[in-house]
């Protein structure tokens, strides 16, 4: 599959932590109207739809796709999606594939989100009783890892927070981002903890917005009104034990499989890299991408993104010269599940980042998802 | 006398109880904490599956633990979700604990007994038990003695 099928085009709504007043599919829809007609197709070029929210037949109704020959609803992150869509064209099951999310201030994530009544209705199993706070599944499962980094590298809170700043110093440059006001290491170090050793900076606030995507062949791409991204490499990664209690360790886990598996069939590595999109849901998962990508040692995540602090740009940028996350991430642009690093890639590659623009960028590596049921790769490039 | 089914889930609200780990929720009534282990190669597993993941037998049986271990993570939640009797006023404790019985066997609960200051990832603990809503639920207790 390598390079034979393309992103040819993205497009995002843009995103809010407040309440929009609107649905899941209302931006799904005007994502993917955008980036439909910014790709020069119509309604009936679309013969494929893959995403998770929301599912392919209420989008495909929506927007009156006439027909399609396969759709899928994957799990997030959004490698998934895209590395699915490309399989299913690789395959022949369909030609040009329509990819989109649509996150959402779900009804779990926040007070606020509950005072609208319909986003109560449209958050499943609200009302049924629920466990008790005796675990770390879930969301609290990076917190527990995070303590579990701080005993093994003796490392400070300054550590993580230089996470949050890399992407909110990123977010300021990015209209569609949702957090974009400064954000100091005072202000990182004063904010409320909310599971401890994290605060309120260290996790991904919730968003309503949308992104979509077209992937196809890269033939057919090549016809298309921008440039094409060819996926070069994509990987689910994923071990046993996978549990958040029981995974091995952090040097034992779905990212080791991904970061093995882009090395040994991508067709580049951290040398060529122009631009890196690592995950950020919560910034211990950024720290250890980092270090098991091979950008520095186990431990020393910090302290590689202290070193290459750009202080007259006032981020990150990695040899002078590559960003990380440069949309804001998940921790600013807001909680995409991995759309926003995969779009901005994409935007970065043809050129069209605005101001974020990395200058003739020609590769990206995205390092999407966690540690235990979630760590993804995907690498993009222009030709 | 085993509790029913239907019983096991009312006395569980909210728990997610299936055919392969409802022998541990009723060892919870018994205070028994009981994890998966082969009967065919004797590997321990947690949660309980319902195949060996070490053998693929699928002789798994649940099997009571010692509950002594040490402290592999520690989080202490600030808020968190309402439940009876837990006051995030104080954050609350909530320690993953790899058991004395495997290595990477491990075990998630809070802490009881202790200040939070206290609670260190390396220190030993040992099981003990709470009600909770006529719940009864495992907790650990810092276990000095064996430091």
């Amino acid at each position: 599959m390598k390079d034979q099928v393309a992103i040819a085009g993205a497009a995002t709504t843009g995103f809010t932590t407040k309440n929009s007043g609107r649905t899941q599919t209302s931006f799904a829809a005007q994502a993917a109207i955008d980036v439909i007609r910014r790709c020069g197709l119509t309604k009936d070029d679309v013969d494929g739809l893959c995403g998770s929210w929301p599912a392919a037949h209420v989008l495909q109704s929506a927007l009156g796709l006439s027909r399609v020959t396969w759709f899928g609803n994957p799990v997030i992150p959004l490698v998934d999606h895209v590395a699915t869509a490309a399989a299913a064209v690789h395959a022949g099951l369909c030609e040009t594939v329509l990819v989109y999310h649509a996150p959402y201030r779900a009804a779990w994530n926040t007070s606020g989100s509950l005072k609208d009544p319909f986003r109560r209705i449209a958050t499943p199993g609200l009302s049924e009783p629920q466990p008790g706070p005796d675990t770390v599944a879930a969301g609290v499962g990076y917190t527990a890892w995070a303590s579990r980094y701080v005993y093994e590298f003796d490392v400070k809170r300054e550590d993580f927070g230089i996470v949050a700043l890399n992407a909110r110093a990123n977010a300021a440059r990015n209209p569609a981002a949702a957090m974009r006001e400064p954000l100091s290491m005072d202000d990182y170090l004063a904010a409320r903890m909310i599971r401890e050793p994290l605060c309120l900076y260290d996790m991904d606030p919730a968003v309503d917005g949308g992104d979509a995507f077209i992937v196809t062949t890269t033939e057919r791409a090549r016809n298309l009104p921008l440039p094409p991204v060819l996926i070069n490499a994509a990987v689910l990664g994923q071990v046993s034990p996978n549990e958040e209690d029981q995974t091995t360790s952090l040097r034992a886990n779905g990212q080791q499989v991904v970061i093995d598996t882009l090395k040994a069939k991508g067709d580049f590595w951290l040398d060529e890299v122009d631009v890196y999109f690592p995950y950020d849901g919560f910034t211990p998962i950024t720290l250890n991408w980092i270090e098991n990508a091979g950008w520095c040692a186990p431990g020393e995540g910090g302290a590689f993104m202290r070193q290459h602090w750009d202080p007259a740009e006032g981020r990150v940028l990695i040899n002078g010269r590559i960003p990380v996350n440069p949309h804001g991430g998940s921790l600013s642009e807001g909680a995409t599940q991995g759309s926003g690093h995969i779009r901005e890639a994409v935007h970065q590659l043809q050129g069209l980042a605005g101001e974020r623009q990395v200058e003739d960028a020609q590769r990206a590596l995205i390092t999407a998802g966690g540690f235990f049921f979630n760590a993804q790769g995907l690498m993009l490039h222009t030709s | 006398m085993t509790i029913s089914d239907e019983a096991l889930v009312e006395r569980f609200p909210g728990q997610p109880i299936t055919h392969d780990n409802a022998e541990h929720y009723r060892g919870r009534l018994d205070h028994r904490l009981l994890l998966g282990k082969c009967r065919s190669c004797g590997h321990w597993h947690s949660p309980p599956k319902p195949v060996c993941p070490q053998c693929w037998s699928f002789d798994v049986e649940s099997a009571p633990v010692s509950g002594t271990g040490t402290i592999y993570m520690a989080v202490f939640l600030h808020q968190g979700p309402p439940a009876p009797g837990v006051d995030y006023s104080v954050p609350y404790p909530v320690v993953t604990v790899e058991l004395d019985e495997q290595p990477g066997l491990r075990f998630t609960a809070t802490v009881v007994g202790a200040d939070n200051d206290a609670i260190r990832i390396g220190g030993r603990v040992r099981l003990s038990w709470i009600e909770r809503a006529g719940m009864p639920v495992p907790v650990f207790e810092l276990n000095e003695a064996a430091q």
